[in-house]
């Protein structure tokens, strides 16, 4: 019986990522080619359909794992023309919010715009890369030509400070760039706590962890408008701000009801 | 500005901007600081308070591979050669 957890873990898995390539080529590769073709604004139709295709991978994974729930507070739904920070738990996160916000940009490691096709794909949303790997290094450049006016019609940044993912579900040390795009264009600031990715598909694991009842989610812990023009705003005091409203995510919120 | 001007300026901006304090001249600021590409943006409108005007689109990318802080100011004296600073 021992060997039914895993092999169980290893069939679902397949599933879900037999979704995600197989799933891409199939049913949306003919619109990113059609939004390539046809759309006015292709980084928005991009990140319109990157949005609609991980929605579809989500559905995919809670169908596949039913003691899964996902709980997002109606709240953060509504985000707007903001710079989002997020602790990083699991690969999951970064398509978790992908799939939550049609317009949207974030910054990716470098080293995947290197990937065929993948990076192409990056390149075309708009996303940024970081410089830590391989990444044309003026496409942080071509990434924010258009911030302004992206935040303004309602887009989202959403960025991972720490960089990495944790290991023991700690924050870790902050990049300061999340803060300093945010006064760069004088946008707000908020603060969203992810929890239970790392429980569903931990880091340094290929397999889904699809037994027993499992929550993932994601509340907003902080709705900061920095007085970016005041001579006493420093980024590593807001960077400590930020840190400090993670510190008091120790006692479990009562979960919202999710609609996917 | 001399070389030991402009030195002195970047230092200052990394103190107060970074809180990257006496940095080497030769580090690598990416792999001791995690100085980031969204750090270098900031930098860049640091540089352009300096030099008192706007840089080109190809001035910008050409920056983007600048790591280290004598880079940087091997960078500026470029620019200083085409404005007079």
């Amino acid at each position: 019986m021992r060997f039914l957890k895993p092999l169980s873990d290893l069939v679902f898995t397949l599933l879900i990522w037999t979704y995600y390539i197989p799933g891409f080529l199939l049913f949306f590769s003919p619109l990113y080619v059609g939004a390539l073709i046809f759309s006015s604004n292709r980084r928005a139709a991009f990140q319109r359909l990157n949005s609609l295709y991980y929605r579809s991978f989500f559905f995919v994974v809670r169908a596949l794992i039913p003691g899964l729930r996902i709980s997002v507070e109606d709240r953060v739904r509504s985000i707007h023309s903001s710079v989002i920070v997020c602790n990083h738990l699991s690969y999951l996160d970064p398509i978790l919010l992908i799939s939550l916000f049609p317009r949207h940009k974030t910054v990716v490691k470098g080293v995947f715009f290197r990937v065929p096709v993948f990076g192409w794909i990056l390149r075309a949303s708009g996303y940024l890369p970081s410089s830590n790997g391989g990444a044309e290094p003026s496409g942080v450049l071509e990434g924010i030509a258009d911030m302004e006016s992206f935040l303004s019609s309602g887009g989202n940044l959403f960025i991972f400070p720490e960089g990495t993912r944790s290991r023991d579900g700690r924050i870790g040390q902050f990049n300061h760039g999340a803060f300093r795009i945010a006064r760069r264009f004088g946008a707000p600031l908020k603060v969203l706590f992810i929890g239970g990715t790392n429980d569903l598909l931990p880091p340094g694991r290929f397999l889904f962890n699809t037994r027993g009842r499992k929550t993932v989610e994601i509340r907003l812990i902080g709705d900061l408008k920095p007085d970016y023009g005041n001579e006493d705003f420093s980024i590593g005091r807001l960077a400590d701000q930020v840190r400090s409203l993670y510190r008091e995510e120790t006692v479990p919120h009562p979960l919202e009801g999710f609609s996917p | 500005m001399t070389r030991e001007e402009i030195q002195s300026e970047i230092l200052r901006i990394f103190k107060e901007e970074f809180e990257i304090t006496n940095p080497g001249l030769d580090e690598n600021l990416t792999e001791k600081y995690d100085f980031d590409s969204i750090d270098a943006l900031d930098l860049l409108g640091e540089i352009e308070t300096l030099i008192g005007s706007s840089l080109t689109r190809e001035e910008k990318k050409a920056s983007m591979e600048i790591r280290t802080i004598n880079q940087i100011c091997d960078y500026i004296e470029e620019l200083a050669e085409k404005r007079p600073l």
